[in-house]
């Protein structure tokens, strides 16, 4: 049946470069695949089609990702000033400091003095509820 | 003054796979072990072995600190794990899961427990094993790291909850038996002192 189609293809001419385009466009989807999947075209097929998919749905969870990423970097920056994330960002909430995780987590890395007056402004608007975490003796700055 | 001569068995183990870990930035923490509880100890090394205390913590990159684990002998657990708590392992042939318990892993190599502890909160991903080079554990208090730039590690203070009744009365019990027990030696002793003034 397939053979029939082929050579019939081959004969019109059309769906011959319908299929070829295909097969092109799935290689070269497919470069740097492990094995067989980059050459050849069963396989490549699907891989590809699975590639496409998680590309679709990971572009959504980088987003989540990298948000999880930030509030790690907060969490460990706080947590060097004796604040663990959660009383920080409570604290600049109720200081209606507008800062979002992302730029934060930038702060907490590169600028390590700004990020120590941004905590201590939280921890003067919320104290904390209980002796949470205790800063490490020595702040290596 | 190096402390070779105090393990020269040892040596090469605590030092293997130094040279593997690249990028010396990073800080050698000292964790003492004596007197801790096993588990809370173990989560304090698993984070700062990931370098999860440190904003520029990046999950792809191993960053943590060197940490070395001092006093492994002196780890305690608390509750009866100390007959309880077995530690299982399957060798591969049918029919032959391996058990041991806390007391007799303590007794043959008091490291793999907190070895194991820790690396049993490490995720499970690839940099696991880079994060068990970095983990040092002695079972005494010497170690032949005495040249490098070392930093103790403060554990959080815990907060221990109070003892349950029956636990509790259990304690007292042993406690006035413990009494009575001295003072019946005391007594004794007294009685022997008088017996020796008469004799002599």
């Amino acid at each position: 049946m397939w053979s029939s189609n082929r050579s019939m293809s081959s004969s019109l001419g059309v769906e011959r470069t319908k299929k070829k385009m295909n097969k092109d466009k799935i290689f070269k989807l497919a470069k740097g695949f492990r094995g067989r999947a980059k050459n050849c075209i069963r396989i490549a097929r699907e891989r590809v089609e699975k590639a496409l998919q998680y590309s679709y749905r990971d572009r959504r969870n980088k987003k989540r990702d990298m948000r999880s990423l930030w509030i790690r970097r907060i969490n460990a920056g706080t947590r060097l000033h004796g604040v663990n994330y959660g009383n920080f960002m409570h604290g600049l909430l109720k200081e209606n400091i507008q800062l979002n995780r992302k730029v934060l987590s930038e702060l907490s890395m590169h600028e390590p003095y700004t990020f120590k007056s941004l905590v201590d402004i939280s921890r003067n608007a919320f104290p904390g509820n209980k002796n949470v975490v205790v800063p490490p003796r020595k702040v290596a700055f | 003054m190096k402390m070779v001569t105090a393990f020269n068995g040892n040596m090469k183990k605590a030092a293997a796979g130094l040279r593997r870990i690249n990028l010396d930035g990073l800080r050698w923490r000292v964790f003492d072990a004596k007197g801790q509880i096993l588990g809370r100890l173990a989560s304090q090394i698993a984070t700062v072995v990931q370098g999860k205390d440190k904003p520029t913590y990046t999950p792809n990159r191993d960053d943590g600190d060197m940490c070395i684990v001092l006093n492994a002998k002196d780890v305690c657990v608390t509750g009866r794990k100390l007959t309880d708590k077995i530690y299982y392992w399957h060798t591969g042939y049918v029919g032959h899961l391996k058990q041991r318990n806390l007391k007799d892993q303590m007794a043959k190599d008091p490291t793999e427990v907190i070895r194991k502890a820790v690396l049993r909160m490490l995720p499970k991903n690839k940099l696991r094993d880079d994060r068990d080079r970095k983990l040092r554990i002695f079972p005494g208090s010497e170690h032949p790291f005495g040249d490098r730039p070392l930093e103790p590690y403060e554990m959080p203070p815990r907060s221990v909850r109070e003892m349950r009744p029956r636990a509790r009365r259990a304690m007292v019990r042993a406690q006035k038996k413990a009494e009575q027990q001295q003072q019946n030696a005391d007594g004794k002793k007294g009685k022997n002192e008088e017996a020796q003034e008469e004799s002599a």
